[in-house]
């Protein structure tokens, strides 16, 4: 009985291909490699090996995802400028990519690869224990403006602390932003009080939430999340700080155009999949798709505004 | 507790499979110089996809247990540790493959492991709520102090001359520092390379410094046509079984407890409680010289890592080290979030995974048992031909961890190093401690006093670190007293040979 599951599925992608391979022209190659900067069961390997079951039939091709861990992404970019732009390789894009860029002098860049489409930006909200006395986002900086903040994030080089930097600019406190070694850190000193505050996305918190041992305070998208409608954003609060923590797909450059319409139109297609969008909506995605028109310079803005940031706070010269 | 029995009622037959795959897969990887418990399980990550979600967890968690027993094999067979956790293993482990006891010493690891593995298992099923609270209650100067009294171990480690192991510690920790700044984010020591960015590796220094530099050594020394031994299992007979007891145990505890902590991964387990059975055994003086004792204590204490680390992964969903951040990986493939809600929600998974647990420690000792004969035929080959094939393995183990010549480069470098350390009798186990312990220390250092505002009064305000500090003040105090009192003595003793002499 274990494996009916996977039977169906099978079943289902063979029916699939069948029905696609009618329909759609042939794919040049077999087989196309995804190569992600994130290891195994990573952020951008969940999400790039969940995309593949529903593009890989879209677009007639069979999808590999393909871990390339070395170097913070620098070795993932480096083997993507490198490839032929037949179709056969892409990379899945994140903030790290172009961070890595602009903190280290890698032999490929973000800008000798090709921004091909975005599909989602990750939710970042700030959070306290649910043990805390701060209600409101207001009380945290209350009590910054009394005595002395102590807000966490992930990382030293990462968009939490970006943005911690960013509301910090925003309300002119001086609010000790103290960096940690990945989510699971920054949580604990958060639930045991060591800090008033911590940046993290949706997913990597909603078990404690649900649990009820952390409290939302606000979120640092655009517009409310359509999963906590009561959670105000950061903006609305009057702080003018938003996160866009992207991921998209890059490419080689000198994709012929006929391959980057048809990528854009398997991606539209595989968003609206009432399958896949159960999945993400699941996974706290949210969707926020950018064609290949747009995402070059959406990347470009991103990275200049990214490298002011790094020059103000000292990071790069 | 009725989770595990509803499993243990439905049993399937693929749960114990995936337990016994797992731990074989795990002895194997583990056994690899260079493969990692971390990328042992990554590497079958892509293949529970298509698994069930109790069967794929078990399976992962399963290799993870077989990966922390296979680390010692190649510690005792060649002085190259799997893993990091098996360096304290090379000391005894290795010594006693010298006087033809390779068997009994897989075989005390292999036993030491099982008997770790179970009692983590007792802690992680009877345990998990109060231990799971105390994970909690370290914060940043805890760490700091943690790490300290891991580095307060250096000094009954340096062996002859304190100082070579200070400075060997020393290089540890410039190690340590370099890439990406825990705190500011500034790069450093990178000269623009990315390579550096996420620092260097401790396995790959651990490879290089032990494995490299004896393929060196050996490649100089004359070949001797050694004795085939009969490759024979051979586990502790009742009158050993009973002197392992408390090595054992001190293995248990501290690993018990390291689990709980995010760091370390099982390396400041392991040393401490080495550094302890060898305190409290009877035989201090075999310990350095093939002592029994000296590999049960942390073989059993990396075991118990293995299980109580699951602790704050299931408990906060917040992974301690690599091994079970891939463990959590594997939770999110299929849909399951780690944390408070997994027992109310999943209780079914997490009994079969408790259940899968069992079978895998037991599996250990069978799986353990039958690859045996192999590693003792195998290290019984000439020389000149074995040392080719681990040269080969281990190169090409460190190559296909990130497919990257960069990380070649580094264990030929450290290996190049390890040769001269090992001329100039500079001991290799502060080194390695200094270099995984650095980042910690460092880090917590830096972020404790952020929270205080450069206050270093916060290191005595909080209580756990107050205590962790005391005692590693009181063994770094007690450890120099008996060497200033053996030093003393010795000399007494020459000057009273040269009054009678005369």
């Amino acid at each position: 009985m274990i494996f009916t599951k996977q039977k169906a599925a099978i079943f289902l992608v063979l029916i699939l291909n069948l029905s696609f391979s009618i329909y759609a022209q042939d794919y040049p190659v077999d087989t196309i490699t995804i190569l992600t900067h994130s290891r195994p069961g990573g952020g951008s390997d969940v999400f790039l090996r969940e995309l593949s079951r529903y593009l890989g039939p879209e677009l007639g091709a069979n999808i590999i995802v393909k871990n390339v861990t070395g170097g913070s992404g620098a070795s993932a970019i480096a083997e993507l400028a490198r490839a032929k732009p037949d179709g056969s390789k892409f990379y899945a894009t994140t903030p790290t990519f172009i961070y890595t860029s602009l903190l280290s002098q890698p032999a490929y860049t973000y800008q000798d690869v090709d921004p091909l489409v975005n599909l989602f930006f990750d939710p970042e909200l700030i959070y306290t224990a649910a043990n805390s006395p701060f209600q409101t986002l207001e009380d945290v900086l209350n009590k910054a403006r009394s005595s002395r903040g102590l807000w966490g994030a992930a990382n030293p080089g990462s968009m939490e602390r970006q943005s911690l930097e960013q509301l910090k600019l925003a309300t002119g406190l001086n609010a000790a932003v103290i960096s940690h070694e990945g989510g699971g850190d920054l949580i604990i000193n958060v639930l045991n009080g060591t800090l008033d505050i911590g940046v993290g996305e949706a997913q990597e918190l909603q078990s404690q939430i649900e649990a009820g041992s952390l409290r939302i305070l606000a979120t640092l998208s655009d517009t409310r999340l359509a999963q906590f409608p009561e959670i105000p954003t950061v903006q609305e609060l009057g702080y003018e700080v938003v996160v866009r923590k992207f991921r998209g797909i890059a490419a080689p450059k000198g994709l012929a155009p006929e391959l980057i319409l048809r990528w854009e139109q398997a991606i539209q297609s595989v968003l609206e999949n009432p399958d896949y969008q159960a999945s993400y909506l699941a996974d706290n995605l949210r969707l926020n798709y950018i064609n290949h028109a747009d995402y070059q310079g959406f990347i470009d803005d991103f990275a200049l505004e990214t490298q002011s940031y790094l020059r103000r706070v000292g990071i790069i010269e | 507790m009725d989770a595990i029995l509803t499993s243990l009622a439905n049993l399937e037959f693929y749960l114990v499979l995936a337990a016994v795959l797992g731990v074989a897969w795990g002895i194997v990887g583990g056994a690899l110089p260079g493969i990692s418990p971390s990328i042992t399980m990554a590497l079958l990550l892509p293949f529970t996809y298509a698994l069930e979600p109790s069967i794929a967890i078990v399976l992962l968690a399963s290799t993870y247990v077989g990966a922390e027993y296979g680390g010692s094999i190649p510690a005792i067979l060649i002085r190259t540790p799997g893993t990091n956790a098996a360096a304290a293993s090379v000391i005894d482990g290795y010594e006693m493959n010298k006087q033809g006891k390779a068997g009994l010493a897989l075989g005390i690891s292999l036993y030491s492991g099982v008997i770790g593995s179970l009692v983590g298992l007792s802690a992680l099923v009877l345990f998990s709520e109060p231990l799971a609270r105390l994970a909690l209650a370290f914060t940043p100067p805890a760490y700091f102090a943690l790490g300290i009294l891991g580095l307060s171990v250096i000094v009954s480690l340096s062996g002859e001359s304190l100082v070579k192991g200070l400075i060997a510690a020393l290089l540890g920790l410039m190690i340590s520092t370099i890439g990406t700044d825990p705190v500011s984010g500034i790069s450093r020591f990178t000269f623009g390379v990315s390579d550096l960015l996420s620092g260097i590796q401790p396995i790959l220094i651990m490879v290089g410094l032990f494995a490299m530099s004896e393929l060196l050594k050996q490649a100089s020394a004359q070949y001797e046509i050694r004795l085939k031994t009969i490759p024979r299992i051979q586990f502790p007979d009742n009158k050993l079984k009973k002197r392992l007891i408390l090595p054992q145990c001190i293995g248990a505890l501290f690993g018990g407890f390291e689990g709980l902590m995010p760091g370390a991964g099982g390396t400041i387990a392991s040393f401490m409680s080495y550094n302890e059975a060898k305190r409290w055994s009877k035989s201090k003086h075999e310990f350095g010289k093939g002592s029994p004792e000296g590999i049960a204590a942390p073989e059993t204490a990396n075991n118990t890592v293995a299980e109580t680390s699951l602790i704050p992964m299931l408990s906060f969903g917040i992974p301690g080290s690599n091994s079970t951040a891939i463990l959590l990986g594997g939770f999110l493939i299929h849909g399951l979030i780690p944390g408070p809600m997994l027992f109310a929600r999943s209780g079914d998974i997490v009994g079969d995974l408790y259940v899968g647990l069992f079978f895998a420690a037991i599996a250990l000792l069978f799986i353990g048992i039958a690859i045996m004969p192999a590693c003792i035929w195998l290290v019984n080959q000439p020389r000149p031909y074995l040392n080719a094939f681990i040269m080969v393995l281990i190169m090409s183990g460190i190559y296909s961890i990130n497919n990257s010549l960069f990380e070649l480069s580094v264990v030929l470098v450290a290996g190049i190093i390890g040769y001269f350390m090992r001329l100039l009798r500079f001991p290799f186990l502060p080194t390695v401690l200094g270099l995984v312990l650095g980042f910690m220390i460092e880090s917590n250092f830096r972020r404790s006093l952020l929270l205080s505002g450069d206050e270093l009064s916060i290191f005595f305000n909080d209580r756990i670190s107050l205590v962790l500090l005391s005692v590693a003040v009181l063994f770094i105090i007690g450890s120099l007293a008996k060497r200033f009192i053996g030093f003393l003595f010795t000399k007494l003793k020459s000057k009273f040979a040269e009054n009678t002499g005369r």
